[in-house]
């Protein structure tokens, strides 16, 4: 028997077709950058671009990590203290003398125990609700960073950091590369990895996984270290911006990272959507508000916007599935509340 | 001639029919009530079209032809609260209850508390509730919250709730298969009590004894017909289990795919024995083993323990006992210690636990053969695509892509993809609840097909169905639960349909 009846479509055909909960968001964008380029010029500019590029480098590196989460039906909206948390640390280890590379290191694996060893071990292995558990960690590691940074900035002297912002290469700032680096290994993880099935699964039908063998309070506690690890990242990429650890928590940053996976196409519910999508979402942020700014419109409108392209996107994409799911519905016909023993399986019995 | 004129039957229902699809659940449904009080069964094998013709008089479903008259005059429901107006209630299989709310809440649910000038007058509302419970002969306080009382008195509180809309007709769908002796004994008494009071029943129940013990009337569907009727004293158990599964041609017509035991799986030892295993409070105490290449059923109703049984073997609900694989213990508790031992598991609801509807059919097949592997290795390689597509040619999933997600596949393509993450790398023994539920007829075969040839290839199979003549078909060994305890073990040879409705029913005595 021949084993390759099952025809295989070509790369563009499945692109094409993943693509489909991310077009919405990408029109839009395309549509608005346009706008802005033609009203603004100044928005075209290479040297506009490269801002609004390092300018949503923070968000987009904790959207990466966020994306995973939403897609095991999570959240976390513990980022922006883990950030802080994780910039605290590497600048009071730099006072203390410890060499900058090492102090990175410490502050990004303290951020991905963080994630994983707190959050991700209450959600994976004791089933605590991840709002419940983000939301106190959120409180939690917020207190912790003012009460140890006793709310004041410390400064960053250390060269290696302080020249990642200014630093470029090929025109782009050290914190643009840093956002593809991420970008690029969570695409890699999320498409060319078990573990990203897993992560899929786990959001698509949590029993389904288990009942196959997944290891699902691992899967859980890997994401979640995977998103403080992106945090401590944008906390070190912070820092290198403005030259000190602010004890300044954004909590505005977990609920713009999680609006722009959820403009990506990334469903709340789990189990669909995708990075390539939240880095279309990051993008429409930056340039509504850099593109905004530009034409000297107030800021506030750039939030009006974000929030209603956001609900719309949604919503759109709710009315197209329940269109889709009705005409399935309406070819296959009711399911009987019995099975039912039809004529034609008697006749099938009687005939053998 | 005298002038007495018959009132008309309190509730009539003649030439019901309903398709779905290609698919007749019923094609001459017929249920008459005589007088109020009555009790009256309701029985037939699985799919024989007893849910249809319920959801049909309790204004859940629309039938497709027929009449339904309410002493003599034809009605038509369009819902449920059409139904309820006309005095007709069900109570369904599973309770619907807000298990925080008190009784009284519960009872009156929605906008029948009594108002007050100053919002809700609670003590009026729990006077109305106490009512209501005293017409059952019930003794509950109206104050304390559904989750507090035990599983027969949660029915009760249901049944109060359909009385307190002054119901005629009370529609009871196996209020019994999931209580005790004593809890059985406890609604039975209620229903006498609203017997007495005028309230007709309708009782759906696979036990045969309760039918003899509390009906006066009693029809048997088979086939979606309504194939006998009449007063319960007109029936014995025999006569009524010969009118559900149909003549006696009828038992010989299953189809036998497994002429005979093949000699390996008689002689060698259990691949997996099953000691003790008891998970409180649904399974007491299974004691069972597996040989290489043997397909064993298991029989029951519709809550005996058949599926979690299965369950506490493969580690999916907490259990006590032990369960040997070739003579060494399985840790419980753990699906994935069972499948890396060797037990391969297909749930019951493919669309919750068998399948990620979402994600392709190549990573659905797939998420058990890989589960073991490094976590970083690229999925979907050229190999395991082969694989996937070998096992797909070979079991027939009929998709043009094995990219696609498994939501745009039919039910039994979709069912074959919960088959096939076990078949890429055959477990030594492997677990099916309800293998075949919901597909059509030609998966069905295919299904059983797959079966067969994982047995004769030295793979053990225990099958949980609620369709006999499944078991039948494909089984070499039955066993029978009831109540969380395996009660009989029959082999195929001795087994026909008949024998496993009585035994699954609570008739032990042959």
């Amino acid at each position: 028997m021949t084993t390759e009846h099952f025809s295989q479509p070509s790369i563009w055909a499945r692109t094409w077709k993943g693509s489909r909960p991310f077009r919405p968001v990408f029109v839009v964008l395309v549509v608005v950058f346009v706008v802005l380029a033609i009203a603004q010029p100044v928005f075209a500019s290479a040297q506009n671009l490269q801002n609004l590029l390092t300018s949503i480098s923070v968000l987009w590196i904790v959207a990466m990590g966020m994306t995973l989460v939403l897609i095991t039906a999570g959240a976390d909206l513990s980022v922006a203290p883990i950030g802080a948390l994780a910039g605290i640390l590497l600048a009071k280890l730099l006072q203390a003398g410890i060499p900058a590379w090492l102090a990175i290191i410490i502050s990004l694996v303290g951020g991905a125990a963080l994630g994983g060893l707190v959050n991700g071990t209450l959600i994976g292995r004791f089933n605590v609700s991840f709002f419940v558990v983000t939301l106190g960690t959120l409180t939690a590691f917020t207190g912790i960073v003012n009460l140890w940074s006793n709310t004041e900035s410390i400064p960053v002297n250390e060269p290696v950091i302080l020249n990642l912002a200014v630093t470029r290469f090929l025109g782009l700032s050290g914190p643009v590369w840093i956002m593809i680096i991420i970008f690029v290994v969570t695409l890699f993880i999320q498409q060319r990895t078990f573990f990203g099935r897993d992560v899929y699964a786990v959001g698509g039908s949590i029993s389904a996984a288990r009942l196959s063998g997944i290891r699902v309070p691992r899967t859980i506690i890997l994401v979640y270290a995977f998103s403080g690890l992106c945090a401590a990242i944008a906390g070190i990429v912070a820092i290198s911006r403005i030259g000190v650890a602010s004890p300044q928590v954004d909590a505005n940053l977990p609920l713009q990272a999680i609006a722009a996976v959820l403009l990506g196409g990334t469903a709340l519910s789990g189990g669909t959507g995708g990075v390539v999508g939240t880095a279309f979402g990051v993008l429409f942020i930056g340039v509504l508000s850099n593109g905004l700014s530009i034409a000297g419109v107030p800021s506030f409108w750039q939030q009006i916007v974000t929030g209603v392209i956001l609900v719309v996107a949604v919503l759109a994409d709710r009315i197209g599935l329940r269109r889709r799911t009705k005409s399935t519905t309406e070819t296959s016909g009711t399911q009987p509340p019995e099975s039912i023993t039809a004529p034609e399986e008697l006749a099938a019995k009687t005939s053998h | 001639m005298t002038d007495t004129v018959t009132p008309p039957p309190l509730l009539q229902m003649e030439g019901i029919e309903k398709s779905y699809g290609g698919v007749r659940a019923l094609r001459d449904g017929r249920l008459i009530i005589q007088q109020p009080g009555t009790v009256h069964g309701l029985i037939g094998e699985n799919g024989s079209g007893k849910s249809t013709i319920l959801g049909i008089l309790s204004g859940q479903i629309r039938p497709d032809g027929g009449a339904l008259l309410v002493e003599g005059r034809p009605v038509s429901f369009s819902s449920p609260v059409d139904a309820l107006r006309t005095g007709i209630a069900m109570v369904s299989q599973e309770t619907a209850l807000a298990p925080l709310l008190s009784v009284t809440e519960n009872i009156l649910l929605g906008r029948r508390l009594v108002r007050g000038r100053t919002g809700i007058d609670w003590r009026r509302s729990h006077q109305r509730a106490k009512l209501v419970l005293d017409r059952l002969g019930l003794t509950y306080d109206p104050r304390a919250p559904i989750g507090s009382l035990r599983p027969d008195q949660r029915q009760m509180v249901e049944i109060a709730r359909a009385l307190s809309l002054d119901s005629r007709v009370l529609i009871l769908d196996e209020p019994t298969s999931s209580l005790s002796e004593d809890e059985v004994a406890s609604i039975f008494q209620v229903i006498r009590n609203l017997s007495s009071a005028g309230v007709s029943t309708i009782l759906v129940t696979h036990r045969l004894s309760e039918l003899f013990e509390i009906c006066d009337e009693i029809t048997v569907l088979r086939d979606g017909r309504t194939v006998a009727s009449g007063a319960a004293a007109s029936f014995n158990p025999e006569s009524l289990v010969s009118a559900m599964v149909g003549d006696t041609a009828a038992q010989k017509r299953v189809k036998r795919e497994r002429i005979a035991i093949p000699a390996a799986a008689r002689d060698s030892a259990p691949v997996l024995t099953a000691l003790n295993v008891s998970s409180e409070p649904d399974l007491h105490n299974v004691e069972l083993s597996l040989r290489p290449g043997e397909i064993v059923g298991l029989a029951g109703l519709v809550g005996a323990g058949r599926s979690d049984l299965l369950e506490a073997i493969f580690g999916a609900r907490p259990r006590t006992g032990d369960v040997l694989i070739e003579n060494v213990t399985l840790a419980p508790g753990r699906p994935s210690a069972a499948i890396r031992r060797g037990i391969g598991y297909v749930p019951p609801d493919r669309k919750t636990q068998g399948v990620v509807l979402g994600m392709s059919v190549v990573d659905n097949a797939m998420m058990v053969a890989s589960s073991d592997r490094f976590r970083l290795r690229p999925p979907g390689t050229r190999r395991d695509v082969q694989a996937v597509s070998a096992i797909g040619s070979s079991i027939s999933i009929r998709t043009h892509d094995l990219g696609v997600a498994v939501s745009t596949l039919s039910g039994g393509n979709q069912q074959k993809v919960a088959l096939s993450k076990w078949l890429i790398d055959p477990p030594r023994v492997l677990l099916l609840d309800e293998p075949t539920r919901g597909v059509d007829v030609a998966a069905k075969a295919e299904i059983h097909q797959i079966l067969v040839d994982l047995a004769d290839r030295g793979v053990a199979l225990l099958v949980s169905s609620s369709e006999n003549d499944e078991l039948l078909n494909i089984c070499d060994r039955i066993v029978v639960m009831l109540r969380g305890r395996v009660v009989a073990t029959v082999a195929r040879v001795d087994a026909d349909e008949a024998k496993l409705s009585r035994l699954s029913g609570g008739h032990l005595d042959d």
